[in-house]
C-alpha cells in the first residue's frame, strides 16, 4: 500500500465520517465510497500480494463493533473480492457482520443474514466460501459458543505473534500501553507498587495474592475474571473515541491471550488481576472525588495513563445511564465480602455465588464507603467491575445462569481479532507511522461504533469538526455572531417578528382567537343595545312563514332540544385560493409555499433518509420512539441509500401542503403532506400560493354570516365554527336542514366557497356529522343513529384523540370507538387520568356536555419557534429568549392576561441526529426539554419572563448550537380585563386592535420587540421568583410597561417608599398598621427612593376586630388588590383585600383616584360574584367546603420564601382564627356566618400585628390541582395550622363547637391524605396548647377532637394513634 | 415540546428502583434500631448522607434483598399499597409493625424541577426518624424475629402466584396472627410527598408487648 494512497484513503474516511454524522447526500457519498473500494482494492491487492475471489458476490456491512474491526474487514474484502458497503442496504448487502447487536437491531435486522466475523476470516484460512450457517450470531446459543471455544484456541498463538510488535505503537499512545504493562507486569512488582498506590488496594491485593496461590482456587477466580474482562471490554469500548481502535484490541487481546495460561500460572494470573485492580481504582474514583488526589498519585506511579481512568470513567458513567442503580450492588457485595465471620474461602466462593445468582440485587448504594468508615475493610476490588457490569450485559432478561456464561462469550469475543491480526494489523502497524494509523483507526471507529455508547461523542466529534459548515447556510447566526450584543439582540428580534410574520400556522391561531374576540363583541353589542340583527335569521324567518304558508308543516322543526351546527368549509385554503381561478376547479390543486415542480436544490448536510427512518419507527414502533437515535439501525444502518429513486427523494420539496383539494385527495394526497411527495402521487397536482388577506376576507364573511342568523358561535378556527342553532330552530320554526341549507346557500353565495355543516344534538356529534357531509354537504346525526355511527368511528376521529393517545389505545386493543365502549370508566381514568378518561368514555358514546361557547378561556399563552433556530453563542440564545419574552408579554397583554407559571421549551437535536434537517431551517429529529418555574406572583412582564427564562436556560446547560426550537409558554393565566390600567401606562390595545389588527401586520410586533431593545444582561440574575425587594434594578423599560401585579395568592408585602406614600392616607391607617408601614420604611432605608407613585393599597383584613375606627372598613371578599411598586419588577406587590361593598366609605371612595375607583370596582364585581357562589354552597353544609379547592402547594412556597425573607409573619389574625376565614367569606369558611357576631370582638392581639395582614383567597386561583391539599381555614402548612390553632385557644375562651368540628374535618382530611405525620404533629400541638390552657373547656374540646380523630383512625388503619 | 411523562422515562422502574434502595436502608435500620438482630452484626454505612446501619450477615441481608427485589416489579407497577415490616415475638405474634404506605403523588410527573436530590432529602428524613424512632416505642421483648408483608392492591397477587420474580422465594398470604395485632397504636413516624411518590411511615404497635 503507497502511502499517498493511504493519505487518499484517510481522507475519504474522514470526509465520511463527518457526513455520516451530519447526514449527506447519502447516496451520493454511498456511490463515491463504492468507487473507492474499487479503486482501492487493487491497490490493496498489489500490495498484498495474496488475493483471491473468495468473496465475489459477498457484500457485507458491519454493523456497530467487531473484531477485527470493520476496517480490517472492508480490507479483507478488497483483497478476497468481496464488497464492503459503509451503509446497510437491504437490496445490495448480503451480510451483515456483528459481534453483538442490540435487542432492537435483531429485531430490525429479522431475516437479514447476521454473521460473525469469523465467517470471514474463517473463509480466508479455508480458501473458500464457508457456509455462513454456522456463524449466524443469533441462530442459536450454543452455536456462538460453539464457535467461540474455537476461537479461543485458534487465537493463542496468533496472539502471542503479534504481540512483540506492538511496543512501537503503544509508545506512541498512552492507553493501551498501560494495559499491557499491567498485564505483563509480575506480580511482584505491581502488588509492590499497588500498595504504594494508597488506600484499600493493597491489602486486596495480597488477599488475592493468597487465595491465587491455591490452585484450587483459581477455578474459583475465573469466571470471576472473565467477567472483570468483559467489563474491561465495555471499558475500552466506552473510551474508544478517545482510544484507538485496533489498538486497544490488541491490547485487549492480548492479556486475553495469557488467559488460557493462567491456571497452572499463578504469575500470570496475579498480574490480570492486578491490572484489573487499577482500573477498579479508576472506577471508585468516579465514586468519590474526594480521593482524586491518590489517584493522581496512582497515575503517577504508572499505574492509570489518563486514558485509561478516562475510559473507566466513563464507562460506569454510562452504565450508570444504562442502569442507575446498579452501583448498589458494590457495597452490598463488598460487605459481603467484608464479613467478618466469612472465611478467605468463603469470602471467594460468596463472590461466585452471588455473580451468578443475584444478576440484579436490590441497589444500596454507599458511595465512598470504605472512606467514610475507614474500619471497614478494603473493597474485593476485582470483583466490582464485573458487578457494575452486570446491569449492562444482563439486560433485561435478569435471569441467573448466563453470568458466566456471557462473560465467557465476551470473553471470546475479544479473542475474536486475534487470528486476523497476522494478516491485517500486523501489516498495518508495522508498515504505516503510528499517527495515521490512530487517525485512521479513530476516525473509523466512530462510523463503526454507533451502536455503542459511544455516540454521543463522536458525533460530538464531528459536530465541532462541521459547525463552521453549518454556520454558513444561516444567515441569521452567521450574521449576527459578529455583531454586538445589541445588534444581536435585534436581529434576534426581527428574525422573530419576522418569523410570526410570516409563520402561516401563526396567523391563523391569532385568527382563531381574532374570531371569538368577534363573536364576544358580538355579544356584548347585543347586550349593549339590546337589539340584535340578525338579517339572516329575519330573512329565515320570511322564507320558512311563506313556506308554511305554501305547504303546510311539512319542515315543522319538532322537538328539538338541542342543536348544534358544525361548520366548516371544504378544503378552506384551497377553495379560497381557486375561487377567482375557475380553471383550477375540480383539479387536484394544493396549498403550498413551493410553486416550482417539487423540486429543491439538495442541500448538503441534510439526510433525509434519517429523518423519515426515525419518524417511521416512531409511529410504528411506540416503545422504541424514544431510543436513542444511536441505538436505532438508521444510524448504524443507514439503508437503502443505494437507490436512485432515494437520492430523488432527497430533492424533493420539503414544502408541506397546507390544504389540498378533494381532487389531491384521492390521489392519496394529505393535508401536511411534502410537496415533493405529493406531486410524486399525483403529478398534476397544482400549486397554489397562500393568500392571506383572501382567507382572511373569506372568514370574515363566513362569520358575518354565522352572525347574522344567531350569535352563538364558538369559533374553533378561521374557517370552522360551532353553532348552538337550538335557539334559532325553535324561534324561527325551521329544520335543521333547512338551516344548514340556508347557511351554506349564504355562505357559497357571498364567498364564492363551499361549506359543509354537521349538525347533532351536542359538540362532537355535530363534528363528527361534518366528517359525513363533506364535502359540500350537509348531515344531520340524529340521537337515534348516533350508536350505529359511533360504533365503527374509529378511535382516532374523536376530537382529543391523536396518534400518541391512539397508539395507547391500541395497545389495549381499542380501535374502533365500539371498542372503546367495552373498558371501563376506571380502566380508562387510570389509563389517562381522571379527566381524560372520563372525556374518553363519553365520547365513544357520543355524549358530549360541553356547551358552545362563544368566549373561551385561554389556559396558556406562548410563543415557539422551531423554524430556522441556529444559535452560535449563548448571547444569541439569550437575546433570542429575551425577544421571544417580549413576544410572549405582547400576547399577555394583547389578550389581557397575567400568568404565573412560565415554562420554556426547548427542543434540541437528538444526539445522533443529523446537524442539518432535511427541511430547510426546519428542527429535524429533536429531544423536547421543558422546564418550569413559578413566578412570585402574574406578571405580563417580558422582562420578567425572561429573566426567569434565561435561568431556567442556563440551568438546562445545553449545547447552544443543538437548539433547534425555542418557546415560552406561560400559564396559570389570570385576567387583567377587569383591572383597570395603571396610572402611567395606559395600555393602547384593544381586543379589537386585535382582531383587526392581528395577522398580517406585525407593526405592533416589530414595535413592541424593537421597544425594549437593550435588556441589561444583568436582569436575568433577578429571578422573579425570589423577589429581593432590595436588589431590583430600575430599567427605564418598566416605566413604560404598566405592571399590574394581581397575585391574590402572594402574600408578600411590599410597602412603598414613604416619600410616595399619600400622607393623608397613612394618618387614616389605623394606628398598628400606620406603624407597620412606618417600620417597613425604617428597614428598608438603604433603599433607593426612585419610586413611582403607586397604584393602590391600603386595606385593614378585619374590620372588626382590627380598625374600627378604618377609613375604608373592610370585610374583605375574594376581592383583593396588590399594590405594586411599578418600578420594581422584581418586587411583589401589596396584596390586600376589599371590605364589603356595603362598608366602603363613599367619601374615601370618592376621593380615590380616578383609576383606583375602577380598579376597585372590578374587584368588586369578581367578590360577588365568587360570593355568590360561595354562599349557595355554604348554606348546605358547612364542612362541605373545607376541602379548599386550589390552594397549592405553591401558596405556601411563596409564603414561606416570603416570610424568610421579611420576617414579617403574612399570617395576622384577629378574631378567631378559625372563624376570620369565615368573616372573609373566602370559600375556605365553613362556619356559618350567624355564628360570628357572637365573637369577642376585642381580643388581645397576640404578638401579631393584624393590621397588615395579607390573607390568600384562594378562590381566584384554578390551577389544576387534582387532589386539594387538606387547609385549616386555608392554611395547610403545618406552621401556619400551629399559628392558628395557637390563636384559636389563645384567644378564644369557650370554643365553637362548629370550629372544633372544623379542625375534625382538617384531621380527617389529613387521614385520607395519609399525612399521618403532620396530623400526629397538630395533635400533639393541640395537646400540649389545649391542655396547657386554663380553660377546662379547652381541655374537653382537645378531648372531644382527639376521639373523633381516633375514630376515624381505627375506621381506616384498625389502630388507634398513640399520644404520649 | 412536552415535558416528560411517565411513559418517556421508564417511570415506575425509577421509582421502584428508588424505593426499594430505600427500604433496604429502612429495613436494615429497624432491625438494628428495634434491636431484633444482635447489634454486632451491623455496621455502620452511609446512606442519603446520613449514617445508617446495616447487617453483614450474609443470609439476612440475602433475604432482604430477595423479598425486595420481588417488591420491586409490585411497586413499578403501583401495585404495592404497602410494605410492612413486621417485628413479631416468640409466639410470632406481631408486636411492631413499620408501615410504609406508598402511594403515587397527587400529580405525577416528572419535569424538569424533578430532583432525585429532592427525594433523597426526603428519605433521609425517614431515615433518621426510624433510626430515632425507638424514643416513642415500647422495647420489644427478646427473641423477636421479623417479616416482611406487602399488602397489594386489588389482583396483584394473583400475578404474584403466577410469576416468582425470584425461584423458590414464593410468596404466601400472610397468616392472620401475623397481621392481626392487639390494641395496635399506631405512632406516625414520617410522610412524604415528592413529585414522584407519596409516601408514609408509621409505626403500629401493640399496646402491651410483654
Amino acid at each position: 500500500m503507497s502511502r499517498d494512497g493511504w493519505m487518499k484513503k484517510k481522507a475519504n474516511t474522514s470526509e465520511d465520517n463527518g457526513w455520516a454524522e451530519r447526514g449527506g447526500y447519502m447516496a451520493a457519498k454511498v456511490s463515491k465510497l463504492d468507487e473507492q473500494f474499487k479503486l482501492d482494492a487493487p491497490r490493496e491487492k498489489q500490495k498484498e500480494g495474496t488475493c483471491s475471489g473468495i468473496f465475489s458476490g459477498v457484500a457485507i456491512y458491519v454493523n456497530g463493533y467487531t473484531e477485527p474491526s470493520a476496517d480490517e474487514l472492508r480490507r479483507l474484502m478488497m483483497l478476497h473480492g468481496g464488497q464492503f458497503h459503509m451503509y446497510y442496504s437491504r437490496s445490495k448487502t448480503t451480510h451483515i457482520i456483528a459481534n453483538n447487536l442490540p435487542n432492537c437491531k435483531i429485531q430490525d435486522l429479522k431475516g437479514e443474514k447476521v454473521i460473525r466475523p469469523e465467517w470471514i476470516t474463517d473463509s480466508i484460512k479455508a480458501g473458500h466460501l464457508l457456509p455462513h450457517l454456522k456463524y449466524q450470531l443469533y441462530a442459536k446459543q450454543k452455536n456462538t459458543l460453539f464457535s467461540g471455544m474455537i476461537w479461543h484456541h485458534n487465537s493463542e498463538t496468533a496472539g502471542s505473534s503479534h504481540c512483540p510488535l506492538q511496543p512501537s505503537v503503544h509508545q506512541k499512545l498512552h492507553l493501551p500501553q498501560q494495559n499491557t504493562e499491567f498485564s505483563v507486569s509480575h506480580s511482584g512488582g505491581s502488588s509492590s507498587s499497588c500498595r504504594n498506590n494508597s488506600i484499600p488496594v493493597p491489602v486486596h491485593c495480597e488477599a488475592n495474592l493468597q487465595s491465587t496461590q491455591h490452585s484450587f482456587k483459581a477455578r474459583l477466580v475465573n469466571p470471576k475474571l472473565s467477567r472483570s474482562e468483559s467489563s474491561q471490554l465495555s471499558d475500552s469500548r466506552h473510551s474508544r473515541s478517545s482510544l484507538t481502535n485496533p489498538l486497544s484490541n490488541q491490547c485487549n487481546t492480548k492479556t486475553h491471550t495469557k488467559h488460557p495460561h493462567k491456571s497452572p500460572q499463578p504469575a500470570h494470573l496475579l498480574g490480570e488481576e492486578l491490572k484489573i485492580n487499577g482500573v477498579l481504582q479508576t472506577s471508585l474514583d468516579i465514586t468519590s472525588h474526594s480521593k482524586m488526589n491518590e489517584m493522581q498519585e496512582c497515575r503517577e506511579d504508572g499505574f492509570c495513563s489518563d486514558g485509561v481512568s478516562k475510559g473507566v470513567n466513563k464507562a460506569p458513567l454510562s452504565n450508570g445511564h444504562v442502569h442507575p442503580f446498579n452501583g448498589a450492588l458494590k457495597s452490598e457485595d463488598s460487605s459481603l465480602v467484608r464479613d467478618p465471620f466469612s472465611s478467605h474461602r468463603d469470602v471467594s466462593k460468596c463472590k461466585i455465588k452471588k455473580s451468578t445468582d443475584k444478576p440484579q440485587s436490590p441497589p444500596k448504594q454507599m458511595n465512598a464507603d470504605p472512606y467514610e468508615f475507614p474500619p471497614s475493610p478494603p473493597k474485593q476490588s476485582d470483583l466490582l467491575p464485573g458487578f457494575v457490569e452486570q446491569p449492562c450485559t444482563q439486560g433485561a432478561d435478569g435471569h441467573k445462569p448466563p453470568t458466566s456464561h456471557e462473560a465467557l462469550q465476551a470473553n471470546d469475543i475479544q479473542l475474536l481479532p486475534k487470528r486476523l491480526h497476522p494478516h491485517t494489523q500486523v501489516p498495518a502497524v508495522s508498515e504505516q507511522t503510528p499517527p495515521s494509523v490512530s487517525s485512521r483507526s479513530t476516525l473509523q471507529s466512530s462510523v463503526r461504533l454507533n451502536g455503542s455508547h459511544q455516540d454521543a461523542f463522536s458525533s460530538d466529534l464531528t459536530f465541532l469538526s462541521t459547525t463552521s459548515v453549518t454556520a454558513k447556510p444561516d444567515p441569521p447566526t452567521d450574521e449576527t455572531s459578529l455583531k454586538t450584543s445589541d445588534l444581536l439582540l435585534e436581529q434576534t428580534g426581527g428574525l422573530i417578528s419576522e418569523y410570526y410574520s410570516h409563520s402561516r400556522l401563526h396567523q391563523i391561531s391569532t385568527w382563531r382567537v381574532g374570531f371569538s374576540e368577534y363573536v364576544n363583541e358580538l355579544h356584548s353589542k347585543r347586550k349593549a343595545t339590546g337589539v340584535t340583527s340578525c338579517p339572516g335569521k329575519d330573512r329565515l324567518r320570511k322564507s320558512t312563514a311563506q313556506r308554511s304558508t305554501n305547504s303546510q308543516g311539512t319542515s315543522a322543526p319538532g322537538s328539538i332540544k338541542s342543536c348544534i351546527f358544525h361548520v366548516d368549509m371544504d378544503c378552506f385554503f384551497v377553495s379560497v385560493g381557486i375561487r377567482h381561478k375557475p380553471e383550477l376547479k375540480g383539479k387536484p390543486v394544493a396549498v403550498t409555499s413551493n410553486r416550482g415542480q417539487g423540486r429543491v436544490p439538495i442541500r448538503t448536510g441534510a439526510n433525509l433518509q434519517v429523518e423519515l427512518e426515525y419518524y417511521q419507527r416512531k409511529y410504528t414502533q411506540p416503545g422504541k420512539a424514544d431510543d436513542d437515535l444511536s441505538g436505532t439501525p438508521s444510524q448504524d444502518t443507514p439503508d437503502s441509500y443505494g437507490t436512485g429513486t432515494d437520492q430523488e427523494a432527497a430533492a424533493l420539496s420539503m414544502a408541506e401542503i397546507a390544504s389540498c383539494s378533494y381532487e389531491a385527495r384521492q390521489a392519496g394526497v394529505k393535508n401536511g403532506m411534502f410537496f415533493g411527495k405529493a406531486k410524486q402521487l399525483c403529478p398534476s397536482l397544482q400549486s397554489v400560493p397562500y393568500d392571506f388577506e383572501a382567507y382572511k376576507e373569506v372568514a370574515l364573511n363566513l362569520y358575518e354570516i354565522l352572525a347574522s342568523y344567531t350569535h352563538d358561535i364558538e369559533a374553533l378556527s378561521c374557517d370552522e365554527a360551532l353553532v348552538d342553532a337550538s335557539a334559532l330552530c325553535t324561534e324561527v320554526g325551521v329544520s335543521p336542514d333547512d338551516l344548514a341549507k340556508a347557511i351554506r346557500a349564504d355562505i357559497k353565495e357571498k364567498t364564492g366557497c363551499s361549506a359543509s355543516v354537521g349538525m347533532g344534538s351536542n359538540i362532537l356529534l355535530a363534528r363528527l356529522a361534518t366528517r359525513k357531509a363533506k364535502p359540500n354537504g350537509q348531515y344531520f346525526l340524529r340521537s337515534e343513529e348516533v350508536d350505529d355511527f359511533i360504533r365503527d368511528l374509529p378511535v382516532t376521529n374523536l376530537p382529543g384523540v391523536g396518534h400518541v393517545m391512539a397508539k395507547k389505545l391500541a395497545g389495549m386493543g381499542v380501535k374502533s370507538c365500539g371498542e372503546l365502549q367495552q373498558v371501563s370508566l376506571s380502566q380508562l381514568q387510570k389509563k389517562f387520568g381522571p379527566r381524560t378518561g372520563q372525556t374518553l368514555f363519553r365520547f365513544c358514546r357520543g355524549l358530549d356536555d360541553r356547551p358552545v361557547r362563544f368566549k373561551k378561556e385561554r389556559k396558556s399563552v406562548s410563543a415557539e419557534m422551531n423554524y430556522n433556530i441556529r444559535f452560535t453563542t449563548v448571547d444569541e440564545a439569550e437575546c433570542f429568549l429575551t425577544n421571544l419574552s417580549m413576544e410572549v408579554q405582547r400576547r399577555l397583554q394583547e389578550a389581557g392576561l397575567r400568568g404565573r407559571r412560565v415554562t420554556l421549551k426547548v427542543m434540541v437535536r437528538k444526539v445522533g441526529a443529523p446537524l442539518e434537517p432535511a427541511k430547510y431551517g426546519g428542527h429535524g429529529i429533536c429531544d423536547n426539554l421543558a422546564r418550569t418555574v413559578m413566578l412570585a406572583q402574574s406578571t405580563d412582564s417580558g422582562q420578567l419572563i425572561a429573566s426567569a427564562v434565561l435561568k431556567l436556560f442556563h440551568a438546562m446547560k445545553l449545547q447552544v448550537k443543538d437548539l433547534r426550537g425555542v418557546g415560552i409558554q406561560v400559564q396559570l393565566l389570570e385576567g387583567n380585563q377587569s383591572v383597570t390600567h395603571d396610572c402611567r401606562g395606559p395600555r393602547t390595545r384593544s381586543i379589537k386592535n386585535m382582531l383587526l389588527g392581528q395577522g398580517l401586520s406585525a407593526t405592533s410586533n416589530n414595535k413592541d420587540t424593537r421597544q425594549y431593545p437593550t435588556v441589561h444582561p444583568s436582569s436575568s440574575s433577578h429571578h422573579p421568583a425570589e423577589p429581593l425587594p432590595g436588589t431590583s434594578k430600575d430599567h427605564p423599560e418598566c416605566r413604560k410597561r404598566p405592571k399590574h401585579s394581581r397575585t391574590r395568592l402572594n402574600f408578600s408585602i411590599e410597602v412603598p417608599s414613604p416619600s410616595q406614600v399619600d400622607l393623608s392616607v397613612l394618618e387614616a391607617l389605623p394606628a398598628e398598621l400606620r406603624e407597620q408601614v412606618e417600620q417597613s420604611w425604617t428597614k428598608r432605608e438603604e433603599r433607593p427612593n426612585n419610586f413611582h407613585p403607586l397604584n393602590l393599597y391600603i386595606s385593614s383584613p378585619d374590620p372588626r376586630s382590627a380598625s374600627p375606627p378604618h377609613p375604608v372598613p373592610y370585610n374583605p371578599p375574594a376581592g383583593t388588590l396588590v399594590l405594586q411598586i411599578p418600578n420594581q419588577p422584581d418586587s411583589p406587590g401589596i396584596v390586600l383585600e376589599l371590605p364589603n361593598f356595603s362598608q366602603v366609605d363613599p367619601d374615601v371612595f370618592a376621593a380615590l383616584p380616578k383609576e383606583l375607583q375602577e380598579e376597585l370596582k372590578s374587584a368588586y364585581n369578581r367578590a360577588t360574584n365568587i360570593q355568590a357562589q360561595v354562599k349557595t354552597v355554604e348554606q348546605k353544609n358547612p364542612l362541605l367546603q373545607l376541602k379548599q379547592p386550589g390552594v397549592g402547594i405553591g401558596i405556601g412556597r411563596v409564603k414561606r420564601r416570603y416570610k424568610r425573607k421579611n420576617g414579617v409573619s403574612p399570617l395576622k389574625k384577629g378574631t378567631s382564627p378559625l372563624k376570620r376565614r369565615q368573616v372573609t367569606k373566602s370559600p375556605s369558611k365553613t362556619i356559618p356566618p350567624a355564628v360570628r357576631p357572637q365573637e369577642p370582638m376585642n381580643v388581645p392581639k397576640t404578638e401579631n400585628d393584624p393590621s397588615t395582614s395579607k390573607q390568600e383567597t384562594p378562590a381566584s386561583v384554578t390551577p389544576s390541582v387534582p387532589r386539594p391539599v387538606p387547609a385549616l381555614a386555608g392554611a395547610c402548612e403545618l406552621t401556619d395550622i400551629k399559628t392558628l390553632l395557637r390563636e384559636w385557644v389563645t384567644t378564644i375562651t369557650d370554643p365553637m363547637e362548629e370550629d372544633i368540628l372544623q379542625v375534625v374535618k382538617y384531621c380527617t382530611d389529613l387521614i385520607e391524605d395519609k399525612d399521618l405525620e403532620k396530623l400526629d404533629l397538630i395533635i400533639k400541638y393541640m395537646k400540649r396548647i389545649m391542655q396547657q390552657s386554663v380553660e377546662s373547656v379547652w381541655s374537653m374540646a382537645f378531648d372531644f377532637i382527639l376521639d373523633n380523630v381516633q375514630l376515624v383512625v381505627q375506621q381506616v388503619y384498625g389502630s388507634i394513634l398513640k399520644i404520649a | 415540546m412536552t415535558t416528560l411523562t411517565r411513559q418517556d422515562l421508564n417511570f415506575g422502574q425509577v421509582i421502584a428502583d428508588i424505593l426499594c434502595e430505600f427500604l433496604e436502608v429502612a429495613i436494615h435500620l429497624i432491625l438494628y434500631v428495634r434491636e431484633v438482630y444482635p447489634s454486632g452484626i451491623f455496621q455502620k454505612r452511609k446512606k442519603y448522607n446520613v449514617p445508617v446501619q446495616m447487617s453483614c450477615h450474609p443470609d439476612l441481608n440475602q433475604y432482604i434483598q430477595d423479598t425486595l427485589h420481588c417488591i420491586k416489579p409490585l411497586i413499578e407497577k403501583n401495585d404495592a399499597e404497602k410494605v410492612v415490616v413486621v417485628i413479631m415475638d416468640k409466639e410470632h405474634h406481631p408486636v411492631e409493625r413499620f408501615v410504609f404506605e406508598i402511594s403515587q403523588p397527587p400529580l405525577l410527573s416528572i419535569s424538569a424541577e424533578t430532583l432525585l436530590s429532592h427525594v433523597e432529602q426526603l428519605l433521609r428524613a425517614f431515615i433518621l426518624k426510624i433510626s430515632v424512632c425507638d424514643a416513642v416505642l415500647i422495647n420489644n421483648p427478646p427473641g423477636c424475629s421479623f417479616t416482611v408483608l406487602v399488602h397489594t392492591r386489588e389482583a396483584a397477587t394473583r400475578n404474584m402466584e403466577k410469576v416468582q420474580v425470584i425461584k423458590d422465594f414464593p410468596w404466601i398470604i400472610a397468616d392472620e396472627q401475623e397481621v392481626h395485632m392487639k390494641e395496635p397504636r399506631l405512632i406516625p413516624l414520617k410522610s412524604m410527598t415528592s413529585d414522584i411518590v407519596k409516601m408514609q411511615l408509621y409505626v403500629e404497635e401493640r399496646a402491651q408487648k410483654a
